[in-house]
C-alpha cells in the first residue's frame, strides 16, 4: 500500500543569528501514490529541510503537507514513513537484525503483525547474510546504509523519505546501490522521495524530477522521465535519458547552459 | 576472534606485572635487610608476619570500611543520577546543579570530616556521608554528559519511528549514556573508598582508618603498612569491578578499550 505525498504552498524560515533566513519558498509538489520522485539541487537549497517537513521532524511555516490526504503526524504515528538518513544512522550497541528490528520494539506486538517480511528475508533482500550478528563499527559504509534501508522498509512505509542515502559512498558503489534500491523499492511498491544532487541520479531513479534553486529554497520546473522500468545501466546511454539530464540541468543552471546541445561531448553525462 | 599473538599479549600482560611486583618486593627485602632503607620502610616479610599475627584485626575493619564505602557510593550515585535526570528534563537546571557538584567537589573533606563528625557525632552515619560527598562529581558529571551524549541524528530516527519518550529512553537515551556513566561511576569507587577512611580518621571506632590511625600512634610501622595495603586494595579492586563491568556492558564502545 502507498500513499500521495502533496506539498502545498510550503514556506520554511530559520532564525538564524540575526536575519531570519528564507530556506523554502512557496514550494508546491505532488507525487502520486507509488511513484518515485527525486528533488534535486544544489547543497543548501532545501532539499533536506523539504524531507525532514514530509516526515514530521520539522513543522512549516507557512503551507500544508499531506500524505495521502492526512497530516504527516498521522502517518507518523502510524508507523507509515521510512526514512533513510544521510549517514547510516544505526545504534552502534545493536546488531545488523536488532538494528533492522528497532521499529519493532516501537510499535509492539499489534503492530508487528503487519510485518510480512521478517528481519531475517530483508537481510537477504539487502545482500547481509552472514553479518545479521555483526556490530555497525564491523561494517563498511555501504553495508551500513544496506541495514538502514532495511530497517526504513520493514514496517512496510506507505513513504519512503531518502535523505542522499549513498552520499558518502564512492560512485561504483553507489551505481550498484542505486540499483538495488530500485530493485527493493519495485518489491515493496510504496512511495518513493529520494534527495540527490546528482542530476544522472535523480534521472536514473525516478518518475519525476523536481529541480531546486537555492536561497530561498524554490522548485523551478518538474519534470516526468518517461523511461521504461525496470531500469538498467543501458538506458543512461539512451536519448529520452540524455535530453531528461539536459532538461534539468537546465533547470538547474537557467540561462547559464546552451539551449541547443551541438557536441556529442554532452553525451557523456556522469 | 583470538590469534596467537594476541594470546601472547594476554598472557604478556598477566606476567609482566607479577614479575614487577615480585621483583620490586625481593628488592625490597634484601634492601631492609642489609638495612639500606630508612626504619619507615618494613620489610614485607614484616607486613606478611602482621597479618598472620591478628589475621582478625585485618578482617575486622575492612568490613565496616566496606560497607561505609558502599553505602555513601551507592547513596552517591541514586542522588548524582536523579539530579542528572532533573538536569537532562530541566535545561535550566543544568548549570545550578553543576555547579553544586564543583562546590562539594571542592571542600577539603580532610578538614571538614572533624567539622562533620563533631556534629553528627563518630557513628557510620557520618563515614557514609562523607564517602558520598567524595565520590558524587565522578558521578554527576559522567550522568550529566551521558544523558546528553545521545546524537541529534539518532534522536531524530526515533522521532520519525514515533518512539514514546520511555522507549527513546531504553532505546537511546540509556544506552548512550552507559560509556560516559561507567567512566564517572568506575572512577569514583576509589574515591568513596578513600572519603569513608578520611572520615575515619576524624573519628571512629572500627575500620580501616581507625586502625592506621591507631597504628601511627603507636609508630607500629608494619601495621600502618598494612593498612595503606588494604586501602590500596579495597580501592583498586572497587575500580577493577567497575572497569570489569564496563567491558562487559560497553561491548561497542572502542574508546575504552585502550585503557585495558
Amino acid at each position: 500500500m502507498s500513499k500521495a505525498i502533496s506539498l502545498h504552498q510550503i514556506s520554511m524560515v530559520f532564525q538564524g543569528r540575526g536575519e531570519p533566513v528564507i530556506a523554502l519558498e512557496k514550494v508546491d509538489l505532488d507525487l502520486p501514490a507509488g511513484r518515485f520522485g527525486a528533488i534535486i539541487g544544489p547543497s543548501g537549497c532545501g532539499k533536506s529541510t523539504l524531507l525532514r517537513l514530509v516526515a514530521d521532524v520539522m513543522q512549516p511555516f507557512a503551507g500544508s503537507i499531506s500524505i495521502g490526504g492526512a497530516p504527516p503526524r498521522d502517518a507518523r504515528l502510524e508507523h507509515s514513513i521510512g526514512f533513510v538518513f544521510q549517514a547510516p544512522t544505526l545504534l552502534p550497541w545493536r546488531t545488523v537484525r536488532k538494528n533492522i528490528e528497532l521499529p519493532l520494539n516501537i510499535v509492539g506486538a499489534s503492530g508487528a503483525r503487519r510485518v510480512k517480511r521478517s528481519a531475517a528475508e530483508l537481510i537477504e533482500l539487502v545482500g547481509l547474510q552472514g553479518f545479521e550478528n555483526a556490530l555497525p563499527s564491523e561494517l563498511s559504509g555501504g553495508m551500513q546504509q544496506r541495514v538502514a534501508i532495511a530497517r526504513a522498509i520493514l514496517l512496510e512505509p506507505q513513504v519512503l523519505l531518502l535523505d542522499e542515502p549513498f552520499g558518502a559512498l564512492d560512485e561504483i558503489t553507489r551505481q550498484k546501490m542505486n540499483l538495488e534500491l530500485l530493485r527493493i523499492w519495485a518489491e515493496s511498491r510504496t512511495t518513493a522521495l529520494l534527495v540527490t544532487h546528482s542530476i544522472a541520479e535523480a534521472v536514473f531513479m525516478s518518475d519525476f524530477v523536481y529541480v531546486m534553486s537555492p536561497r530561498p529554497g524554490r522548485i523551478v520546473s518538474t519534470l516526468e522521465v518517461p523511461l521504461p522500468r525496470p531500469r538498467t545501466f543501458a538506458m543512461m546511454r539512451s536519448r529520452e535519458f540524455v535530453d531528461c539530464v539536459n532538461r534539468v540541468r537546465d533547470g538547474l543552471f537557467g540561462h547559464e547552459v546552451a539551449p541547443e546541445p551541438e557536441s556529442p561531448a554532452l553525451l557523456e553525462v556522469y | 576472534m583470538t590469534t596467537a599473538p594476541a594470546v601472547q599479549r594476554q598472557v604478556l600482560a598477566i606476567v609482566l606485572p607479577v614479575v614487577v611486583v615480585t621483583a620490586a618486593l625481593l628488592l625490597m627485602e634484601c634492601l631492609r635487610r642489609t638495612g639500606a632503607l630508612p626504619v619507615f620502610i618494613p620489610a614485607p616479610s614484616d607486613i606478611w608476619a602482621e597479618v598472620q599475627r591478628n589475621p582478625g584485626l585485618l578482617i575486622g575493619n575492612l568490613g565496616p570500611t566496606l560497607s561505609k564505602a558502599l553505602t555513601g557510593y551507592a547513596i552517591a550515585a541514586a542522588v548524582a543520577l536523579a539530579a542528572a535526570g532533573i538536569a537532562s528534563l530541566i535545561s535550566a537546571l543544568y548549570a545550578p546543579i553543576y555547579n553544586l557538584g564543583v562546590g562539594i567537589q571542592s571542600v577539603p573533606l580532610i578538614a571538614t570530616a572533624p567539622l562533620l563528625a563533631t556534629a553528627l557525632g563518630t557513628g557510620a552515619e557520618t563515614q557514609v556521608i562523607i564517602a558520598a560527598l567524595s565520590s558524587q562529581f565522578p558521578m554527576l558529571v559522567g550522568a550529566m554528559q551521558g544523558f546528553r551524549a545521545a546524537e541529534d541524528r539518532h534522536r531524530e530516527l526515533l522521532h520519525v519511528l514515533s518512539a514514546s519518550p520511555r522507549q527513546t529512553f531504553r532505546y537511546l537515551i540509556l544506552p548512550a549514556a552507559l560509556p560516559h556513566l561507567f567512566a564517572g561511576f568506575k572512577i569514583a569507587a576509589p574515591s568513596s573508598v578513600l572519603g569513608a577512611i578520611t572520615a575515619e580518621w576524624a573519628g571512629a571506632d572500627r575500620g580501616i582508618g581507625a586502625m592506621m590511625l591507631y597504628a601511627l600512634f603507636s609508630y607500629d610501622i608494619s601495621k600502618v603498612w598494612l593498612s595503606v595495603l588494604a586501602v590500596a586494595a579495597l580501592a583498586g579492586g572497587g575500580y577493577a569491578l567497575g572497569a570489569l563491568a564496563e567491558r562487559i556492558v560497553v561491548f561497542w564502545d572502542k574508546a575504552s578499550e585502550l585503557e585495558r
